[in-house]
């Protein structure tokens, strides 16, 4: 689903990413963890696009994005993203905000777009919201409404990027919780988290990265209680 | 007051004119204005380069001068007046000279009022699969928009204002009337007064308007 080949990413002088390789199966629940700075938004945010790449190759939901000829819009389609900040329109009503790409970018009629948005709602354990403004939710149904938005687009693959890193420590359970049932309905998800509880018992694989680099990765039950590499025992000795 | 009632109808003659000439000036300089503004954050360098030039020639020459020259000077080295008419060139190049002035100060509130958008919003526009106009007219715009409202219509007011200089270059404005009726009565106190009473009470209502405007987007669209 995801395939990428020493993918490396500078921002000016900087080198952020070292030469990333990976491979990301259909249906699969990857987790990336590290310290700060690491580089892993930096990763996710290449999967889309949202970063230009320096160099290296990424091929997702069937489409090159690497190659100059991709239509970088249609490929995002198939490519949702939850953001730390949620970003949701704050211009525009709850319903709104779910169904403005799908009837944007998708053309779908208004009707079938609010009723697709109305199912969702409920999903994400959100219903009746419809006519809100995301100013007058809490933080955690702000999140849950951007994981509706994105679903809404029927992705293929969704990333997250640190989905729970900007709530109260009472709304985390709430995001995970929609988190954890679309990873069982079998999306293919990457997960760039702090959230070591999720990715031991979500994560089919964690990755650790460090310094631009993926220094370790295996299965949770692997890599959280036995770690081979000195950076990624020290990292977890502090968060775990 | 006699001097005024018997003048009324030429002062308001003037007024209708000067209110033509605003609304027209006000309606282009927003069209210029998000033009220019969005050339000025085009990933394309010459577009960047044609309206910076443009903002900068307009900002740092005076409104007088540029009237003179577009109105009085072009036509002595060019046949504009064979190409638009001898009476509708003066109206056509005063109206667009003021547009167009105009139009530069609006293109720095609406580039502003642009960049002033949480770069967010734009992520997550983009993030669903929309253009980057799709997502400058559904996302970025519109909540620029709600930003620029005051600044704008500071601008709108300044304009109301700035067609009085179209009197110099012929235009029979408010100024222009007021000056004629003042050659004939030489009630020049009394004149004045009520001219700059006209101006109040059209951009006095001009703020009120966009007061009210403001209010009702703060409230259901926060």
């Amino acid at each position: 689903m995801i395939s990428v080949k020493n993918l490396r990413k500078s921002f000016g002088h900087h080198e952020i990413l070292k030469g990333i390789n990976n491979h990301v199966e259909e249906r699969e629940v990857v987790v990336v963890i590290g310290p700060s700075g690491s580089g892993k938004s930096t990763f996710l945010r290449c999967l889309n696009g949202l970063e230009v790449v320096t160099s290296g190759e990424i091929e997702i939901v069937g489409m090159k994005l690497t190659d100059p000829t991709t239509d970088i819009h249609k490929l995002r389609q198939h490519v949702g993203m939850v953001f730390q900040q949620f970003n949701l329109f704050k211009h525009l009503t709850i319903l709104e905000n779910i169904t403005l790409g799908p009837r944007k970018v998708k053309k779908q009629a208004v009707a079938e777009a609010n009723e697709i948005a109305r199912e969702l709602l409920a999903k994400v354990g959100l219903p009746g919201k419809e006519q809100r403004y995301p100013d007058e939710l809490s933080g955690g149904q702000q999140q849950r409404v951007a994981i509706a938005r994105a679903l809404a687009m029927k992705p293929d693959v969704m990333l997250f990027d640190e989905p729970t890193s900007a709530l109260d420590p009472e709304m985390v359970g709430e995001v995970l919780q929609v988190m954890k049932n679309l990873a069982s309905e079998g999306m293919t998800m990457v997960v760039v988290t702090h959230e070591m509880g999720f990715a031991r018992e979500v994560g089919h694989r964690v990755l650790f990265m460090d310094e631009g680099y993926i220094v370790e990765e295996g299965k949770p039950s692997d890599l959280f209680t036995n770690p081979q590499m000195e950076r990624t025992k020290s990292f977890l000795a502090k968060v775990l | 007051m006699n001097v005024i009632w018997g003048n009324l109808p030429v002062i308001l003659g003037g007024l209708a004119l000067t209110i033509q000439y605003a609304v027209v000036a006000i309606i282009l300089m927003v069209v210029i204005g998000l033009i220019a503004a969005l050339m000025r954050l085009s990933k394309l360098a010459p577009m960047r380069w044609i309206a910076s030039a443009y903002v900068e020639i307009f900002r740092s020459t005076p409104l007088l001068v540029q009237l003179f020259f577009i109105v009085l000077g072009l036509p002595a080295i060019l046949p504009v007046n064979q190409w638009f008419g001898q009476l509708m060139y003066p109206i056509l190049s005063a109206a667009l000279t003021l547009s167009l002035n105009e139009g530069a100060y609006v293109t720095e509130i609406i580039r502003a009022g642009i960049l002033g958008v949480d770069r967010g919003q734009k992520e997550a526009a983009l993030s669903i699969g929309m253009t980057d106009f799709q997502t400058m007219r559904y996302v970025v715009l519109p909540q620029a928009f709600k930003r620029m409202i005051p600044p704008l219509v500071n601008q709108a007011a300044q304009t109301v204002k700035d067609t009085s200089l179209l009197a110099p270059v012929g235009v029979a404005e408010l100024v222009y009337k007021g000056e004629i009726v003042i050659a004939a009565t030489f009630a020049s106190f009394t004149i004045w007064s009520l001219v700059a009473a006209l101006y109040f009470v059209i951009i006095f209502s001009v703020s009120k308007c966009s007061a009210y405007l403001e209010r009702r987007l703060q409230v259901d669209k926060r």
